[in-house]
């Protein structure tokens, strides 16, 4: 039987069951959860949260949905999922993917505002919600599979407002139990609804690109499931009239493999990385080779003497979005090479307090700043699966010291320890959150596969 | 004292726009601008109207039941119930643009449609005290429209019929974020910010033409317009330089060329240079020609044939047109294929000897005799036939068992710019529209309050007309004492 690329996704998406699911992504998938819920948690307390959450709050009636951080709070469902997406966003905390994007912020406040939304008869459980969220997963893995382009750092469109739209979508068909039919279409109406610009990345709106992900790809799959129907070959190539591929220069579609007994998960191969401090992902690579050449640094001068340094060389991958000599707002000094890396000179560390005002503006970081120099050398691919970063110090003695890194702690190929991921967990929701809410929601997500409802973990938040 | 000059620096094309927005106001509008452009809005509350009765806008319309909130706007055609601004816009704008029977402009998208339903559902949204003129409207609905304009003039890739993204879900929504910002009287930092929002809302591929989803694309341009204007309202920040950089709005251009804007002084409206068209019955552009061509084809066989229409003596059709792949459908089976088809709407025009509503009518579209005709119909796609609404002709051959060839050629339909229709004929669209929602009171009544917009006082009386209310509920309105009108 020859299927379309389009109908064989909505099979996948229809047909995959928890049996499906390895140990492995399981396992890696509810770490995801939980780094995502804690992101989002401390995401509630951002400037850029407020706004969305006021906003969203003027159409209150059918509210059943949680929102991170705000117990007496509840927003419609689709609402609920931009506001909490918008949270999960705001300080580019999140979890990345490679090829590259920002896959969990995408689909996981969509379950959980759906979860809350279904009727008490129908509640999925803990193994059914799990499922979704790697069928959003896997969904938005093997679409960027389909184009070369998608392997690099982005230049076009951001791609979680591309494959995360969609990653929505089917997530949240999956887990209202759509129909093959209704699957197809909630996809074809997901990429109507997709695709924001590369330029609002390092500015407040970026946010509202995960937001506008999770909650427009819940949108389309609520609509398909009361019958709206699209285009139902959005995701095949149409020589012509553009379909998904659109938002791509190269684009070759493949047919997904109908899950008979086995289905190999994109998660198992290729894991996630986590970050360590709330910056975009290239940061993290220059601030490990920066804190290894500050002790290096200190080794040799006793202590940390910026007088010393003469140039800081940085050696980078070419990325205009993320090459910001001066940064004058924190969306952006998470989008700067030049300042995470003397932050991490300075002060031997990269946190939240790194990206607020004073921090930002600071005398000696910008003394630093003034010495950097930027250099791109030619194996230094901007891909996350590629790249490294170098951090060299000149001194005015003539001496030079380096640090490199290929692999931060955080990334795939160096993944973040139980205890690691947990104290990120708890430093985050400990923002906004009592100690005893923090473990139960530890012991839920640890648990998931066995939760008999799973909108106890939203009701939880 | 020292005299300053204000100078606003607008080295971007973005503050630019931003500024012209901002200091565009009611006296920059010509005479010209305004007629045309209350043409086209008759024209699309009457379009919309008649799609409040669609499938798909029902099917919308559930779904946005599920929100609500205090604060309420008017679902065109409807008494019983009302939605949050957000959803009025969205649910208005899939009405208008449900049977692609809306405005269309060049280079090619539908403006009015990802405008309108948002700026009327904002005028709502506004405290009892603060009343919003017709004027205001007009200005902010003008507005939304020239930002499109210009949006499209940075791509030499917008000429043409769209290939790839739909235009209304590229500069709709800019155009509709345009709008709202005006009549949110916005500052010029939050109006380029509700623009660098809009940007990550635009954008949605061609694929989904000729689908029940296709009329979203409108709704959601007018509904995202809106909420970027709201949120920027609120203080969100974007990209301030959204329109001048290729990862920004250049993004959904092959080639991107962005231009700063006219100044303000004397401004010259595009919608001066450039008129609407405005569709005779609901389908895509392009058919429109062809349904002209065909159907004086139909008259040429009948008189040569003794007043009857030789329809089973025809051996061959051949279709010369522009090759626009999402319009070539040699057998549509649904209203929205049908919509977008030349073979369709050529069979359609020589069996039926017109376009009209119903030819698009489930029964009408699998009529037999037309199925035949279907199968004997060709498309040719000569060199010289550029797919552009300002430049496409189409040529109609009817070759008989006889060898006989009766054919004619179409190069400016009656509707078209180039020959716009007559104000008799817009009001008898409008009125044939409408009047399968509204009572003749609410009909008549838009169509003077369109008519006089910029000396309404209060543009609520449209939205009253709108819902349906009868005017004697309309008088008591005008005297109510209290501040919100609670609906069911």
């Amino acid at each position: 039987l020859w299927e379309t690329v389009t109908s064989s996704f909505a099979s996948f998406i229809h047909g995959v069951q928890p049996e499906h699911l390895s140990k492995i992504v399981r396992h890696r998938s509810k770490r995801m959860i939980l780094d995502s819920i804690g992101v989002g948690l401390v995401g509630s307390t951002t400037h850029v949260f407020d706004i969305a959450l006021q906003y969203c709050r003027l159409y209150s009636p059918v509210a059943v949905s949680s929102v991170y951080g705000k117990p007496g709070i509840k927003l419609s469902p689709t609402l609920a999922a931009f506001t909490n997406g918008v949270a999960t966003h705001s300080m580019d905390f999140d979890d990345t993917w490679h090829p590259a994007t920002h896959p969990s912020g995408a689909i996981l406040p969509a379950l959980l505002a759906a979860s809350q939304m279904l009727p008490p008869s129908t509640k999925p459980n803990g193994m059914d919600f799990l499922l979704a969220f790697n069928v959003g997963l896997e969904v938005q893995g093997r679409l960027m599979h389909f184009s070369t382009e998608a392997h690099n750092i982005p230049k076009r469109f951001h791609p979680p407002s591309v494959v995360g739209t969609m990653g929505s979508a089917a997530a949240t068909a999956k887990l209202l139990s759509l129909s093959t039919a209704q699957c197809t279409h909630a996809l074809g109406i997901a990429a109507s609804l997709a695709g924001a610009p590369m330029a609002n990345a390092a500015t407040q709106a970026k946010p509202l690109h995960i937001g506008n992900a999770t909650r427009l790809g819940f949108e389309a799959a609520l609509l398909a499931a009361r019958g709206m129907e699209a285009n139902p070959l959005i995701l095949d190539d149409i020589p012509g009239c553009s379909g998904f591929s659109v938002f791509y220069s190269v684009y070759q579609p493949k047919p997904l493999s109908t899950p008979s007994d086995h289905h190999e998960f994109l998660l198992e191969k290729q894991d996630i990385a986590f970050k360590r401090f709330p910056a975009h992902l290239g940061m993290h690579w220059v601030v490990d080779a920066a804190l290894s050449v500050r002790n290096l640094f200190i080794h040799y001068a006793g202590s940390f003497s910026p007088s010393l340094i003469r140039t800081i060389v940085l050696k980078i991958p070419v990325s205009k979005y993320i090459n910001r000599p001066f940064p004058s707002s924190e969306h952006e000094a998470r989008h700067s090479f030049q300042f995470n890396a003397c932050t991490a000179l300075l002060d031997g560390e990269v946190g939240l307090s790194s990206f607020t005002e004073s921090s930002i503006h600071r005398q000696e970081l910008r003394e630093l700043l003034d010495k950097v120099v930027v250099e791109h050398p030619e194996d230094n691919v901007a891909n996350f699966d590629k790249m490294y970063g170098e951090v060299e110090l000149l001194l005015h003695s003539g001496d030079v010291l380096t640090g490199k890194c290929d692999t931060f702690y955080g990334h795939w190929r160096k993944p973040l320890s139980k205890e690691s991921l947990l104290k990120k967990f708890r430093s985050n929701a400990s923002h906004v959150l009592s100690e005893e809410k923090i473990e139960t929601i530890i012991t839920m997500v640890d648990n998931l596969e066995n939760l008999s409802d799973s909108s106890q973990l939203a009701c939880s938040l | 004292l020292n005299i300053y000059f204000f100078f606003f620096p607008s080295q971007t094309v973005t503050g630019n726009f931003a500024n012209v927005i901002h200091g565009l106001n009611a006296n920059h509008l010509t005479d010209q601008v305004i007629q045309r452009s209350k043409r086209m809005i008759l024209d699309t509350l009457g379009v919309g109207l008649l799609g409040t009765s669609t499938e798909v806008c029902h099917k919308v319309t559930q779904y946005s039941k599920i929100y609500s909130s205090d604060i309420s706007s008017t679902i065109w055609g409807h008494l019983d119930f009302r939605l949050p601004p957000l959803y009025a816009a969205f649910v208005n704008g899939v009405a208008v643009h449900s049977m692609d029977f809306d405005d269309t402009w060049h280079p090619a998208t539908h403006p009015s449609g990802a405008v309108l339903p948002a700026v009327i559902a904002l005028s709502e949204a506004f405290p009892q005290k603060k009343k919003i003129s017709g004027l205001d409207l007009l200005l902010a609905f003008n507005v939304g429209i020239e930002v499109q304009g210009r949006l499209l003039r940075f791509s030499s890739e917008a000429r043409n019929i769209p290939k790839r993204f739909h235009p209304p879900t590229v500069v709709g929504t800019m155009g509709s974020a345009a709008a709202c910002a005006k009549l949110l009287a916005l500052d010029r930092l939050k109006c380029k910010n509700t623009l660098a929002i809009a940007a990550s809302y635009a954008g949605a591929p061609l694929a989904n033409a000729a689908t029940q989803t296709k009329p979203l694309h409108v709704g959601n341009a007018a509904k995202h317009g809106l909420e970027a204007a709201c949120l920027a309202s609120q203080g969100l920040q974007g990209n301030k330089q959204i329109l001048d950089m290729e990862s920004g709005i250049g993004a959904f251009y092959t080639d991107y060329n962005p231009q700063t804007l006219p100044t303000l002084q004397s401004y010259p409206w595009l919608l001066d240079q450039q008129d609407v068209a405005i569709k005779r019955f609901p389908a895509h552009l392009g058919t429109h020609w062809v349904a002209d061509a065909a159907s004086s084809v139909r008259k040429k066989l009948v008189e040569s044939s003794d007043n009857l229409l030789p329809l089973d003596k025809i051996e061959k059709i051949i279709l010369k047109v522009p090759e626009v792949k999402y319009v070539n459908r040699p057998s549509p089976t649904s209203e929205h294929e049908a919509r977008h088809s030349f073979q369709f709407v050529a069979c359609s025009a020589l069996v039926n000897g017109s376009m009209s509503v119903q030819s698009f009518a489930s029964e009408n579209v699998h009529q037999p005799a037309l199925r035949e005709l279907l199968c004997k119909t060709q498309l040719e796609h000569p060199p010289d036939n550029t797919p552009s609404f300002d430049s496409l002709y189409c040529e109609v051959s009817v070759t008989l068992r006889d060898g006989n060839t009766i054919s004619d050629r179409c190069d400016t339909f009656y509707g078209h710019w180039r020959k716009p229709l007559k104000k008799e004929d817009l009001e008898k669209k409008f009125q044939s529209n409408a009047s399968s929602v509204l009572p003749a009171e609410a009909t008549e009544g838009i169509i003077e309050t369109v008519y006089n917009l910029e000396n309404v006082e209060d543009c609520s009386v449209l939205s009253t007309f709108l819902s349906g209310r009868s005017a004697r509920a309309l008088s008591e309105k005008r005297h109510a004492q209290s501040n919100i009108v609670g609906f069911g």
